[in-house]
């Protein structure tokens, strides 16, 4: 594993300095949700709610671990690197009632994801983003 | 030791007040404890839950992010581990996630027991996001048995060390004061402060209170004893002083006790018992009241003692006791106030001093002699009169002042005690004459008064007197020979010839007086010119007192001449007295008063002076005249005595035979023996006696014989007369004719002519005085005069 890690890092460092603009969260665009809230992208993805506001179950879904965009993301989200919410996480580990965000295994198996798993919702460069997926929340710059 | 627990001791009180202290300090203290021993443990407990919280609160926000009952109960369980804490409840906005409480322990419904902890439980992403809160319910037994230990902790230890505090307050308390004081207290048991003994000081408290104490106990006791000391000896003294009062109380002639206010008698010595004739004070049964005594006048006693308690000044009273079977006794009393309420009294037994002074008062109202009364009653009862007649207006009463006439050589001639007699039978005779209710007294030797009373009418008076003479009259019988007495008798009338007793006297006598001028043997009437003549002599006697002091006297001298060598041999003196209003007075106007006040001795001293004075300025001049001086029977013997003439002589160098000295018959009748005497007393000087006026009285030849005389003067009334052929001449010749056969000289006086000067010469008579001479003159024109006279005798045959 330790050969696929350092790939993914150069490649991180290769896209990281090719485009380092902040993710956007989205939808698939027929989700019919429209917007959201900081927090409510906090509770969806930091395991408290499983749900949309409209009430339909929400799956997020991250990119494969080592992805500069997911560190960014947490980092713009919670403000906490990749190791404390791996921490937050593995403390809710074994009491079974939260589970950590869909592993995506690649970039392009999140957009597949999230165009194929019902209440799927990921986070992607803005750059990445069509008309089939709809921007729910933006960072502030 | 016993002995340091005495009940109510210091030690005791000091045990129990410590110990009371103490349980009060040690249940305020551990009150105090308990309260801030249970806030310590519950703030320790809160302490430590917190610190118990922070160690969960990471895992406690996870779970509470996320809802995890889970992981909650798994967080509460591991709280509930800890001891203190008793329940756990974790709440998620509302809902509880878990709910854990130790298992035995009941489960807390309600309130929130003390001490609970709740905490907010934050979002771990959004810190200001609060998600819900955890309650922590400690376990009150846990902190409960904290507490306990705790208090048990402190109050033990406050326990000891209150208990060492109050075991060496004791210890100290035995050391320092107890036992000193105790010790001392033993001392003082034993001590004798009169043997000498005092407090040690207990070893150590030289400085201390304790010590202080012992020395004052020590300075007290020596003032004790001093004190004791003194009052001893006071009490001794006193004791002593009583004994000797007592004594003096007890053996004093003089009553002496105590009054009181009341008047009753509180003691009293035997001698007042004695006075009183009652029993003494401490058999003496009752009350005795000073007022209730048989006193003559009890009311007189009673103001007495009741004026001494008002003036508080001691009063004195003769007050007579009237004893039934015996002489009535006077008691002179004396009292004195000796406080408020007390008299002392002094009682003395004057009996005999009253009877004395009423024997005294009889003498004096009577004369011894007659039993009649005195001048002195006399006047008494004029008073008594006159005021009689002032307060009742009636008759007034007739005052005679009887003289009986030469009594004096009566009684020369039989003896005193047959005169005593005669005076004696005069008063009879008068007592016999008047009657009962008139008043007779003898005034001094042969004068008597008597009072007619109611009697006023000259006529009755005329009968009266008359009835007294001729009593007076009959022959008194003396040793078997009949004695003539004749009287003068003055006669005042009340109320007309004087207004009191004393000028009735003194009118009376005037009154006898002029009778007696007039012959004697008769009576007169008062007339007021005898009075105002009186009245006159009396001005007069004023007049030459006043001479008297400021030397109004002066000599005069006429010459006396020799007429066989025709000079002038001497002078006679002869005094003036130069009056400053009336001039220059002859003697025979003033001498007579002169002789009667006594002057006369005075003015006797300075003329012997003046004549002393003039002979010596005389015999200094070369003059060999000799100066006759004129002596009164009043002088002899005493006014003059032979010792003054010597001394005179001596002091102004004068020799005795210059200086002669003339006096009359009158001396020769008055006391023969003194007369005798006192001439030859001055004979002896060598001064040579002059008998003057002979041959107008008795000109007894025995006299001559008797007396030592050296010559006669021959009255001037014989030598006037002197004609050739008759009778005085003859009488002159024969007296000069006798006086030459006796060995005398002769004066011839009155010589006032050249004839009369030649018969004396051819008489034979040796010397010459009169005006033919000289008229007497003043000393400063002698000399001249004498000269003048020598000239002119010595001329023979002069033609005047």
């Amino acid at each position: 594993m330790r050969p696929a890690t350092c790939a993914l890092l150069i490649l991180a460092l290769l896209t990281g300095s090719g485009a380092q603009a902040d993710p956007v969260v989205v939808v698939p665009a027929r989700l019919g949700v429209e917007k959201l809230s900081h927090e409510e992208v906090t509770n969806i993805f930091m395991g408290r709610f499983r749900a949309l506001p409209s009430g339909a179950p929400a799956l997020p879904i991250d990119q494969p671990p080592g992805s500069p965009l997911r560190t960014l993301f947490y980092q713009r989200l919670v403000n906490k690197d990749q190791a404390s919410i791996n921490a937050y996480w593995s403390r809710l580990h074994f009491s079974g009632k939260a589970t950590p965000p869909l592993q995506a295994s690649s970039e392009t198996q999140v957009i597949q994801q999230l165009l194929t798993r019902p209440g799927a919702i990921a986070y992607l460069e803005r750059s990445q983003v069509d008309a089939r997926l709809r921007i729910v929340f933006e960072f502030p710059p | 030791m016993r002995h340091l627990f005495i009940r109510d001791g210091i030690l005791l009180r000091s045990i129990l007040v410590t110990i009371l202290a103490f349980v009060l300090v040690g249940i305020a203290t551990v009150a105090y404890t308990m309260q801030i021993a249970r806030e310590q443990a519950e703030q320790q407990s809160r302490v430590r839950l917190e610190q118990l919280l922070d160690t969960v609160q990471s895992t406690l926000r996870v779970a509470c992010f996320v809802k995890d009952r889970e992981l909650a109960r798994e967080v509460a369980s591991g709280l509930l581990s800890n001891t203190e804490v008793l329940r756990v409840t974790i709440h998620e906005n509302g809902q509880i996630l878990a709910d854990v409480q130790r298992g035995n322990a009941s489960p807390i419904s309600g309130n929130e027991p003390r001490g609970s902890l709740m905490r907010t439980i934050h979002s771990p992403f959004i810190e200001s996001d609060v998600i819900g809160r955890i309650h922590l319910t400690p376990d009150p037994a846990v902190i409960e048995g904290r507490i306990r230990d705790d208090i048990i902790d402190r109050t033990l230890q406050l326990a000891w060390q209150l208990a060492l505090i109050a075991g060496a307050m004791v210890v100290t308390l035995l050391a320092f004061i107890i036992h000193p004081i105790s010790a001392m207290s033993r001392n003082l048991h034993r001590m004798d402060p009169t043997a000498g003994d005092r407090l040690p000081v207990p070893p150590g408290h030289g400085n201390t209170e304790i010590g202080r104490l012992a020395g004052d106990v020590n300075a007290l006791a020596t003032r004790l004893v001093q004190a004791l000391e003194e009052e001893h000896a006071l009490r001794l003294r006193g004791e002593l002083d009583e004994q000797k009062y007592h004594a003096i109380f007890n053996n004093a002639e003089s009553g002496i006790f105590i009054v009181e206010r009341g008047g009753r008698i509180a003691s009293w010595n035997p001698a007042l018992a004695r006075l009183l004739g009652i029993a003494g004070a401490e058999e003496f049964a009752g009350e005795l009241q000073l007022t209730a005594l048989s006193w003559e006048k009890p009311e007189a006693v009673g103001e007495l003692i009741a004026g001494v308690f008002a003036t508080k000044m001691p009063a004195t009273l003769d007050a007579l006791l009237l004893r039934p079977a015996h002489a009535h006794r006077w008691l002179n009393l004396v009292l004195s106030p000796v406080g408020n309420d007390i008299l002392q009294g002094v009682a003395h037994d004057v009996s005999a001093l009253k009877e004395a002074e009423a024997a005294a008062r009889r003498q004096a109202m009577t004369d011894p002699l007659t039993g009649l009364a005195n001048r002195a009653s006399l006047e008494q009862q004029l008073q008594s009169r006159i005021r009689q007649h002032h307060q009742h207006p009636g008759s007034g009463f007739t005052l005679l002042h009887v003289d009986l006439d030469k009594f004096r050589l009566i009684t020369e001639g039989v003896g005193v005690p047959a005169g005593d007699e005669i005076l004696r039978a005069i008063a009879g005779r008068l007592s016999a004459t008047v009657k009962s209710n008139d008043t007779l007294a003898r005034l001094s030797a042969d004068i008597f008064a008597v009072m007619l009373q109611n009697l006023n009418d000259d006529e009755t008076i005329d009968k009266v007197i008359e009835r007294l003479t001729g009593s007076l009259r009959q022959p008194y019988l003396i040793d078997g020979s009949p004695i003539q007495l004749t009287a003068s008798i003055g006669i005042t009338l009340f109320p007309s010839d004087g207004s009191d007793a004393p000028s009735l006297l003194r009118h009376a006598e005037l009154a006898c007086d002029k009778a007696k001028a007039s012959g004697g043997n008769q009576s007169a009437f008062f007339d007021p010119t005898l009075a105002e003549a009186a009245e006159q002599r009396r001005h007069m006697e004023n007049d030459l007192r006043q001479a008297v002091r400021e030397q109004q006297f002066v000599l005069y001298y006429q010459p006396i001449a020799e007429l066989a060598n025709h000079r002038v041999a001497g002078a006679e003196a002869l005094i003036r007295w130069r009056h400053p209003e009336r001039g220059l007075i002859p003697p025979d106007h003033f001498i007579p008063i002169v002789e009667q006040s006594g002057l006369i001795n005075e003015i006797g001293l300075w003329v012997l002076e003046t004549a002393c004075a003039q002979l010596a300025a005389w015999q200094a001049a070369g003059s060999t005249h000799y100066l006759s001086i004129n002596v009164s029977g009043r002088q002899i013997p005493h006014g003059l005595p032979p010792a003054a003439i010597a001394d005179a002589l001596a002091r102004h160098g004068v020799e005795p035979g210059r200086l002669a000295v003339e006096i009359t018959e009158g001396i020769l009748l008055n006391n023969i023996s003194e007369a005798q005497s006192w001439l030859h007393a001055v004979q002896q000087l060598g001064i040579p006696v002059y008998l003057d006026d002979f041959g107008t009285g008795y000109s007894s030849l025995s006299y001559l014989k008797r007396f030592p005389l050296d010559t006669l003067k021959i009255d001037r009334a014989f030598v006037q007369d002197m004609q050739p052929g008759n009778s005085e001449h003859s009488l002159v010749e024969a007296i000069i004719a006798m006086a030459r056969s006796l060995g005398l000289k002769v004066v011839a006086e009155g010589v006032e002519n050249a004839a009369q000067m030649k018969m004396l010469g051819a008489m034979g008579c040796h010397y010459g005085q009169g005006y033919f001479l000289s008229r007497p003159m003043p000393a400063d024109e002698f000399a001249e005069s004498a000269k003048d006279i020598d000239r002119r005798l010595a001329m023979p045959d002069d033609g005047r």
